[in-house]
């Protein structure tokens, strides 16, 4: 499912890519910024969290000149005195205006780099509403936007990504540069596909999916593991041949005797003797109750 | 300046990155010794450097550095280092005598509401006063010891956050330069537990700092316990892509914090175990 | 090469009090040096530590002192958390202010609870006399001379060179006195002692019109010490005089209700940062003073840890005591022999990378009459004549001595080598 949010496929819609500490959902954020730009879309950034040189440097070899940076990293909250665009101006009018400024046409793609931003310094209701606002608006068709689910109340993510057609959670996988992607797609017509997949994302920022389902995918590679033999590289011999084993089984072990001995050790005799045993009175019998300090 | 943490992070002060943001943190341990590691580096690299000191006095990160083998009161001298010692500023303020003696800087003692940006603009002027000498000195470094005394001292998160943002972007971005920050947390960590009661302010403040950081060095205790031959472990955490293509990469390595300066070793091959 | 680097250097540069700042030491010249003891600061009462040359004064607990690393530096603060009835902490704050008496420094009380006149009428007596004789009875010899024990080596002579354990704390060299408990000091010893007292209730708070998160109580109670630090001389800023003299400062109960902070009373406290701010405060203007400070809070009564993690950070030393009274430990056969446990909860870092870190986290205190000792902690020795049938209170002793030993840990079971 990754691979067709990527080509963008779909009509339209909302997207949020989650991550944690643990891993940045930056670079899959880029990945499809790189499609879209392949598929000679214009792409808006409104780029709090990564500067434009940062980001355009990630895009090294992509087309760059349909990719229009809106620039709230460097004063997003007019501590200076120009401000090209702060938080506060996060509303349907002056995006739709922004983006009909430089792509008249065609309906554009808005990323948003970080919602967390936004929602560290608006309040959620406001937010969403935007948001709702821009999904409609027509200016814009499809919405990307990178949300650090970790910073935020339960709440106030689960808000968000109620409005989201598409959820991609992101976290580190195994091992190296793996990281998987839980992708939850809603359909207009009400559908619900759930899907988890590992991918990698190579240094032209395409995304490799290496496993679809990945909870088949563990399962294959355990026994492949398992398969292999833990005795085929070994220094030294496990294994006898023929001649080694009769001339092992010739051998007569130290102390191991021949039947003979053994029953003449086992069972004694005829005429041997035995020992006969009666308690008298002048033996040593403990009267008292041998269990006495259990305390029961 | 630790050569053996300069050969982990595969820098030293004739070449290193631009544009950094470095995030040191600790847990229930105690990371400032990296603080003084980076602002030997840094001055030995002939960065121009503003170090932010808010929990030590000027004489302790002094006495320090000269153990380093770096001597403040020269670069104070040379116009290398802007200073800003917090405990003195705050002094002034707090026992407010005569009216406005303290530098602006402090400003969100009086009142930690109205946020940091009055310490946005010390930093922003320290660090572009230096017109004539452009060429002097080397990109501009901030240093922060520590952000999360903020919180102590009644400020927001989110204000922190707006600092730390604003010094990237003037400082990494803008002028190309470094900045190092220090958060200190004391719970233990919660992986389970995030998101819904925001946890606790240093925790918050972290999380963000650890979204905005381009490379983290995570100072904790030993998990087995205290050992007073092993101080602890450092995890350090690449996040923005490396030359070779990988992009978050980590390591784990085991430090011992001597007299002037501090051996990383790898988990298990401590010389006192060995 | 004898290289005697003993100088008198404080968190609060005073030994630089009399040259100019700019008259450093060159770049890259080694700190070898040989610095003479001329400019020692010689103040009754301190010395300056072995390891890194700061200026101590004792807290007048001599294993206590040991514990952090000779005694308390000037220029820094000693945080206590109470123990739950506030019986041992405030046993040490006394302890703390008769030092100073003694040692004729300077005090500064401040309290809200009781009156800080009252507070020094109950200082212990001072054992002067037999300084001499006390010590080598107390203490047990140290393993200097092993021959002595060899005859008796003769099945475990694997063992005979290790050092006899010495579980009580203490340092070779002399270093603060040892008091009564059982008697008060003598009332002409305690009036020759110059003391400031700070009794909350005697001080009309007025509401301040600043947002600062500070409360009214802290504002006075700093402004108050400001005062003095400056009408009395001990600024470091001050021209150096011949006599220079020490400000013991002791602030009890810090944090509780009476000090008008909501710190013990609500998860979230209103005044939250009210306590850290003022601590903040009493950093910066210990720094540059010749005083040290000894703050008693009580936090077990405090809801919010993370607080108290914001507390202790800026404090530079803190431990805690945790005493046997009223929990369930008391009864515990390992604990019979001591009073409560003491945590190192912080070590100072100061003017050096590398902190005094303790041997041992396990300690334990107990209170004689002549002494205050602090112990490493581990299990006494088995003499019962009926082993077996006490082992099943003994063996949850040893279940609780492991988890002691593994205090810290984060419960993890993995080993790190």
């Amino acid at each position: 499912m990754l691979p067709e949010l990527l080509q963008g496929t779909d009509a339209g819609g909302f997207l949020i890519i989650q991550d944690s500490v643990n891993y940045s959902g930056r670079h899959l954020l880029w990945s499809f910024i790189n499609a879209a730009l392949n598929r000679e879309e214009a792409v808006h950034v409104l780029g709090f969290e990564v500067s434009e040189e940062e980001l355009k440097d990630g895009l090294k070899g992509s087309h760059i000149q349909r990719l229009h940076f809106h620039d709230a990293y460097t004063d997003p909250l007019g501590w200076t005195d120009q401000p090209a665009f702060t938080v506060h101006q996060f509303c349907l009018e002056k995006l739709t205006h922004l983006i009909k400024q430089t792509s008249q046409h065609k309906p554009a793609t808005l990323v948003i780099d970080s919602l967390s931003w936004i929602l560290r310094h608006r309040c959620p209701p406001d937010v969403c509403k935007t948001l709702q606002q821009l999904k409609k608006g027509g200016a814009v068709r499809v919405i990307i936007g990178l949300l650090h689910a970790d910073m935020h109340q339960r709440g106030i993510v689960g808000s968000v990504c109620h409005l989201a057609s598409s959820v991609i959670t992101v976290a580190p996988g195994m091992k190296g540069d793996e990281a998987v992607a839980k992708t939850t797609k809603r359909s207009k017509s009400g559908k619900v596909m759930q899907e988890e997949a590992i991918f990698c994302i190579k240094e032209d920022l395409t995304v490799v999916v290496q496993s679809k389902p990945s909870h088949l995918g563990s399962r294959q590679t355990d026994p492949e593991e398992q398969e292999t033999d833990p005795t085929a590289n070994l220094t030294f011999n496990l294994r006898l041949s023929d001649t080694e084993r009769k001339a092992k089984e010739k051998l007569a072990l130290p102390f191991v005797f021949s039947k003979e001995k053994k029953s003449a050790l086992l069972h004694s005799g005829p005429g041997s003797g035995r020992i006969l045993y009666e308690p008298d009175a002048n033996d040593d019998y403990d009267q008292e109750d041998p269990d006495d300090d259990l305390d029961v | 300046m630790f050569t053996e943490l300069n050969s982990i992070l595969n820098t030293s002060p004739d070449s290193f990155t631009q544009g950094e943001f470095i995030l040191v943190s600790d847990r229930q341990s105690d990371a400032s010794f990296l603080i003084h590691h980076f602002l030997s580096f840094y001055l030995r690299a002939r960065c121009k450097v503003c170090f932010v000191g808010l929990v030590q006095s000027y004489s302790h990160y002094s006495a320090v550095s000269q153990r380093l083998g770096v001597s403040l009161a020269q670069a104070k001298e040379k116009g290398q280092l802007i200073f800003l010692e917090g405990l003195k500023e705050s002094l002034s303020i707090l026992n407010p005598q005569e009216a406005d003696t303290g530098s602006q800087a402090m400003d969100f003692l009086r009142d930690p509401a109205v946020g940091l940006r009055s310490l946005y603009e010390f930093v922003r002027s320290g660090l572009s006063s230096s017109d004539g000498g452009e060429d002097e000195w080397g990109p501009p470094v901030l240093l922060v010891d520590d952000l999360s005394v903020l919180l102590s001292l009644g400020v927001s998160v989110g204000a922190a956050l707006d600092f730390s943002h604003y010094c990237r972007a003037t400082v990494c971005s803008q002028k190309q330069g470094n900045v190092v920050m220090l958060a200190r947390c004391d719970g233990e960590e919660d992986e389970e537990d995030d998101g819904d009661d925001e946890g606790e302010g240093s925790e918050r403040l972290l999380k963000g700092l650890s979204h905005q950081c381009s490379l983290a060095l995570q100072v904790r205790g030993l998990p087995t316990g205290y050992c007073r031959d092993i101080h602890g472990q450092v995890e350090v955490c690449w996040r923005r892509r490396q030359a070779d293509g990988q992009h978050t990469q980590k390591k784990l390595f085991q430090y011992k914090v001597h007299d002037k300066g501090a051996s990383f070793f790898a988990r298990g091959t401590s010389s006192a175990v060995l | 090469m004898s290289v005697t680097r003993v100088t008198a250097s404080m968190a609060a540069p005073a030994n630089r009090v009399s040259k100019p700042s700019g008259e450093r030491l060159p770049f890259n010249t080694t700190s070898f040096q040989k610095k003479t003891r001329s400019k020692l600061l010689s103040i009754p009462g301190t010395r300056p530590s072995v390891q890194n040359g700061q200026l101590l004064v004792s807290t007048g607990v001599t294993s206590l002192d040991y514990l952090l690393g000779g005694g308390l530096a000037v220029g820094t603060v000693l945080l206590i958390e109470e123990d739950r009835y506030d019986s041992y902490s405030r046993m040490i704050l006394k302890y703390f202010l008769a030092e100073g008496v003694v040692c004729r420094h300077e005090l500064f009380v401040a309290a809200a609870q009781d009156n800080p006149t009252d507070i020094l009428q109950e200082l212990p007596d001072p054992i002067l006399d037999d300084v001499a004789i006390h010590k080598p009875v107390e203490q047990p010899r140290l393993s200097c001379e092993p021959h002595d024990s060899l005859d008796a080596m003769k099945i475990a002579w694997r063992y005979q060179n290790l050092p006899k354990v010495q579980s009580a704390l203490a340092s070779s060299s002399r270093f603060g006195h040892y008091y009564d408990v059982s008697k008060t000091m003598e009332p002409e010893i305690r009036q020759a002692a110059k003391c400031h007292p700070f009794y909350l209730p005697e001080h009309p708070t007025q509401s301040s019109p600043t947002h600062s998160p500070m409360l009214e109580s802290y504002s006075a109670l700093l402004k108050s010490l400001e005062d003095v630090i400056h009408r009395e001389g001990f600024d470091v800023a001050t021209p150096m005089s011949n006599s220079r003299n020490i400000l013991r400062i002791g602030l009890h109960s810090l944090g509780s209700a009476l000090w008008g902070d909501d710190l013990c009373c609500h998860d979230n406290p209103r005044h939250g940062h009210a306590l850290a701010t003022f601590l903040y405060g009493l950093r910066a203007l210990l720094r540059s003073s010749l005083a040290v400070a000894v703050v008693t809070v009580p936090s077990h009564l405090i809801q919010n840890r993370a607080l108290m993690g914001s507390i202790t950070r800026l404090c530079d030393n803190a431990i805690a005591l945790e005493s046997f009274k009223g929990s369930e430990r008391e009864t515990n056969p390992l604990y019979k022999d001591y009073h409560g446990l003491l945590h190192v909860r912080q070590v100072p870092h100061l003017n050096c990378l590398v902190s005094q870190l303790p041997d041992h986290k396990d300690l334990a205190f107990k209170l004689k009459r002549k002494q205050f000792s602090i112990e490493r902690l581990h299990l006494p020795p088995d003499l019962s004549e009926t082993v077996s049938r006490v082992s099943r209170g003994e063996l949850a002793g040893a279940t609780m001595v492991a988890s002691a030993c593994g205090s810290g840990t984060s419960g993890n079971k993995h080993l790190d080598f």
